[in-house]
């Protein structure tokens, strides 16, 4: 493997980091915008104004696929992990403010998508970010911004949702922290191309690996560290969840994998990192048994994910460069789907009620029904059953996990979805039963028709993904 | 055109919700001719060249590929005539959604039966739950909620071990492009892989088809369902397991396979005994037709673990012959429950005096089913027999004489109590067979006779296309 190139001018560091950048300023362009238009226009202005600089930003970051290297002394590994993760989080975000029609009051809403695209840019740092002062910057920049999205409701629990997460996830931070410290001192550097030398064996090292993996852990909402999630998901607005649920982990699992890839000397690699499929396969359990019992959309997503990032880091079991691969692709793939089923939600939200309870969905299938076959389609994706995305993830990461060596965690993940299979088909149930009792026949006027682009677009992409399983080749060279 | 009999009929499912729904006549022909339409085109494209197109590199590699050939021919055959007969004399509410249903599960039971790949095998497989789910939810015939449930609980566990095996083989093999080729041409496999690889999918077929102890889900489905559906799940869904075990473990999985034997022996024979008691006091006419569905396919179970290239044949007709008779059974059985309003034996009696044409079809169907001489059923049990005496199971074989004979017995009680003695008061006289409902029943009867007097070509189905027999030499020989 050869280490990447490093530039010795200083103008291409920018380069690297000017996706990053535009969704930082987009933010900045939205607030000025928000201060001179009528108060009518700027829900949608900044909706649009973000949406185009997200895409920008997008397109700035294909642009450098075939070009990796690394900017600012090593601090930001620019190349193709870095590139499918920022892509992952400008599609997410764009996703999430296609639903931002109920984001906070109006006053509120110029503030409330400029917190979002700053989130975005800490996730799109934490792609790149190969030492532990980018990691830590990166991290904090999306928290912050997501700590005031979450108070954004105006019912009481979000209120409580905000400073649960608030708490739980410095306590995290402050593990993570400290983590880092004792890895700096065990190694003498923050790079994490450095980690890998002989220094690496003493017992600092390890407590310093396990102490930053119980952060990420947290982060990632991964069982045993998972109880903040349901009530902070449910609490929060629906864009906001819906933009938790994909971007901070997407942001997350990129330094988890880069750490485990790259980080890590390989002959200690493998028992380092045994917890962490341990934790793994006790989230895809735990998540979806606690998911059966939920009546709650939100709640149950907040579940659901929980597994479904179970799935994701059983596919780096062993880390192979294919594991990664199918990592890659099933968090793409979750991206979809997770917020295809969010979009269907925010449709059938109105004022003061998110449209979240299990009994909005009653009789959908007769009410609704393209409404009801997305989610049904999004819903078999969640569960991995054909035709859809999630199904052909899901046998990716299965022959990656039996590969590797690690036939018990497939046997696990099975195991987790037949469970699941019950969580997410209440829902379909609801949705197409006669029940024969009083219904309240809510009127379906969406707030926005805007998430409806999101509904159409995700179950485009959950299909073809379903049959056209593109997972990125160039990817594994450049994780260091 | 092979790819389009699995295509069409669930593309012009998913049109179908945009007729009107009060359009419930349109919709029913609108089935019947997609289902006879594709009867027609396979079986003009018999014999037509396989269709393959590419998927997957890696992990394993996989394509789609269809063809029409060996055993499967024969069951989508029986497929697309059981669904058109039984859409034919359809009478539900909401008959628009139930014919969409309907001709979603047509086509992707046909692609159950078409696929040439494992991968694609286990997607069908997976796919043709879900329209048996949302009729269980929508159309419930009882109050029993659980029998959903229990359906996607059972099934679903099966069809996710097959996943996973699937998944394992692909990695074992390095493609799942196998099934019709000749096993020499497939590479081995080593004997622990090829364990855990036939036990996975065992399961999913074992759970599937049913048979003891994993049978519990099937009576109450059967009941459950609509007629039409029941029909059509009865006679084509079930024989799925069936028909993997046929093709994928005689043909990929011999060693397993064979070693298995004796075990799957005392399960066919279990079935075949305890179905035909447990049909024996069933007082739901349903019911006695699952209970001797389970006794019947334990039989065809018996005929494949024997191994014999005659028991082999007298499998394919039995399974074609079952199908019929199984159609037959619940569309007639579905013709006096739209009639009297209950299908309880015992408050039916004596409907034949006042209906005779719905006599003559339960008449026919009934002797099909117990296997009288001179109709299909006959002819597959005649062969499986010889078969499983010339393989050396003699006592085996004089155990399985015993239920055929317990056949008549629970077959002619729902005859005679049904048609036969004297009139129930309160159940109300309508109107016999209309000419419709008549011609629906027609072409199964005749294909009864058809294939009772000549099941030579059927029979003589090779399991692995000549073509690909390394120096000509089938695995299986099959009688000639």
């Amino acid at each position: 493997m050869t280490p990447p190139l490093v530039i010795p001018y200083g103008n291409a560091d920018w380069v690297a980091i000017l996706p990053t950048i535009t969704v930082g300023v987009t933010a900045l362009v939205v607030l000025i915008a928000d201060l001179g238009l009528p108060r009518k226009m700027r829900r949608l202005s900044g909706i649009l104004i973000a949406i185009a600089g997200l895409a920008l930003a997008g397109v700035y970051a294909l642009a450098g696929w075939h070009h990796p290297f690394a900017a600012f002394g090593g601090a930001f590994v620019n190349g193709g992990f870095a590139i499918v993760f920022e892509e992952i989080v400008v599609v997410a975000a764009i996703f999430s403010l296609l639903m931002a029609a109920r984001l906070g009051r109006d006053d509120q809403a110029g503030a409330g998508i400029a917190l979002m695209l700053w989130s975005a840019t800490g996730a799109m740092l934490m792609a790149g970010a190969a030492n532990l002062l980018t990691i830590f910057l990166g991290l904090e920049l999306l928290s912050l911004a997501l700590y005031c999205l979450c108070a954004l409701g105006s019912w009481p629990s979000s209120r409580e949702s905000a400073l649960k997460y608030f708490i739980l996830s410095s306590t995290a931070t402050a593990f993570m922290l400290y983590g880092m410290a004792l890895l700096f001192g065990a190694t003498g550097s923050v790079a994490l191309a450095a980690f890998a030398g002989p220094h690496a064996s003493t017992p600092l090292f390890d407590l310093g690996c396990g102490l930053f993996l119980i952060g990420l852990c947290f982060k990632l909402s991964l069982v045993p560290f998972h109880v903040w999630t349901p009530d902070v998901y449910q609490g929060a607005p629906l864009p906001v969840t819906a933009f938790m649920s994909v971007v901070t982990k997407a942001g997350v699992l990129a330094v988890l994998a880069r750490f485990a890839y790259a980080a890590l000397p390989a002959p200690q690699a493998h028992q380092i990192l045994l917890p962490l499929w341990v934790v793994a396969a006790l989230s895809m359990i735990v998540g979806n048994v606690a998911a059966l019992a939920q009546t709650d959309i939100k709640r149950l997503l907040a579940y659901s994910g929980i597994a479904q990032l179970g799935y994701i880091v059983a596919a780096l079991a062993g880390t192979t460069a294919q594991g990664l691969r199918y990592a890659i692709f099933y968090l793409g793939a979750y991206t979809f789907m997770n917020l295809g089923a969010f979009a269907v939600v925010a449709l059938l939200s109105r004022d003061r009620d998110e449209g979240s309870h299990l009994s909005s969905f009653a009789g959908l299938g007769y009410r609704q029904p393209v409404l009801a076959g997305a989610m049904t389609f999004f819903l078999l994706s969640l569960a991995g059953l054909p035709p859809t995305a999630g199904f052909t993830g899901k046998v990716l990461i299965l022959a990656s996990a039996v590969n590797a060596g690690y036939a018990w965690l497939a046997g696990l993940l099975i195991l987790g979805t037949a469970i699941s299979a019950y969580a997410y088909f209440k829902i379909v149930r609801v949705m197409y039963a006669r029940t024969t009792g009083t219904q309240i026949q809510r009127r379906f006027v969406p707030a926005s028709a805007l998430p409806w682009l999101g509904v159409a677009l995700c179950a485009a992409a959950t299909l073809v993904l379903g049959f056209y399983p593109i997972a990125p080749s160039d990817v594994l060279p450049l994780v260091r | 055109m092979i790819a389009a009999l699995v295509v069409v009929p669930i593309v012009a499912g998913l049109l179908l919700y945009t007729l009107p729904r009060s359009a419930e006549a349109a919709a029913k022909w609108i089935g019947v001719v997609v289902s006879f339409g594709a009867f027609a085109v396979a079986v003009a494209n018999a014999g037509a060249p396989d269709e393959s197109h590419f998927w997957l590199q890696r992990p394993f590699s996989a394509s789609f590929h269809v063809g029409l050939g060996g055993p499967g021919y024969w069951i989508v055959l029986l497929l697309e005539l059981s669904s058109g007969c039984a859409l034919m004399a359809a009478r539900v509410p909401r008959m628009r959604d139930f014919v969409a249903q309907m001709l979603i599960l047509l086509g992707a039971m046909t692609g159950v039966f078409v696929a040439r790949d494992l991968l694609l095998f286990a997607l069908f497989w997976d796919l043709m739950l879900l329209p048996v789910f949302l009729i269980l939810v929508a159309w419930p015939v009882s109050k029993n909620s659980t029998t959903a449930w229990r359906y996607l609980v059972y099934n679903l566990s099966g069809g996710l071990a097959l996943l996973l095996a699937t998944a394992a083989y692909g990695i074992a093999e390095g493609s799942t492009d196998v099934i019709g080729k000749a096993a020499s041409l497939v590479g081995p496999i080593s004997p622990v892989w090829a364990f855990w690889i036939f036990s996975g999918i065992a399961f999913a077929f074992l759970v599937k088809t049913p048979v003891w102890p994993f049978h519990t889900w099937m009576p109450e489905t059967y009941a459950d369902l609509p007629a039409p559906m029941a029909a059509v799940v009865s006679a084509v869904q079930s024989k799925a397991g069936l028909y993997g075990f046929i093709v994928v473990g005689t043909q990929l999985l011999p060693g397993p396979m064979r070693a298995a034997a004796p075990l799957g022996i005392a399960l066919g024979l279990i079935a075949l005994v305890y179905g035909a008691l447990a049909a024996l006091v069933q007082d739901d006419a349903k019911r006695v037709v699952a209970y001797s569905s389970l006794s019947h396919l334990g039989l065809v179970v018996l005929g494949i673990f024997s191994f014999d290239p005659v028991a082999l044949g007298g499998c394919i007709v039995y399974i074609v012959a079952h199908g019929l008779f199984s159609t037959g059974l619940f569309v007639t059985l579905g013709e006096v429950e739209t009639r009297e309003d209950t299908r309880l034996l015992s408050r039916l009696g004596g409907i034949g005096a006042r209906n005779p044409r719905l006599a003559g079809a339960l008449t026919i169907v009934s002797l099909a089913a117990l296997g009288l001489p001179g109709l299909a059923g006959f002819a597959g049990e005649i062969l499986i027999l010889t078969g499983v005496y010339q393989a050396g199971y003699v006592w085996q074989t004089i155990v399985a004489l015993v239920p055929i004979v317990i056949a008549a017995a629970y077959m002619l009680r729902v005859f005679q109590t049904i048609m036969q003695g004297p009139e129930v008061p309160d159940v109300p006289q309508r109107e016999d067979l209309s000419p419709l409902e008549v011609l629906a029943l027609a072409p199964i009867v005749l294909a009864l006779v058809l294939l009772g007097v000549f099941p030579g070509p059927v029979a003589a189905t090779r399991v692995v296309p000549v073509s690909s027999l390394a120096g000509g030499v089938p695995v299986v020989a099959v009688i000639k």
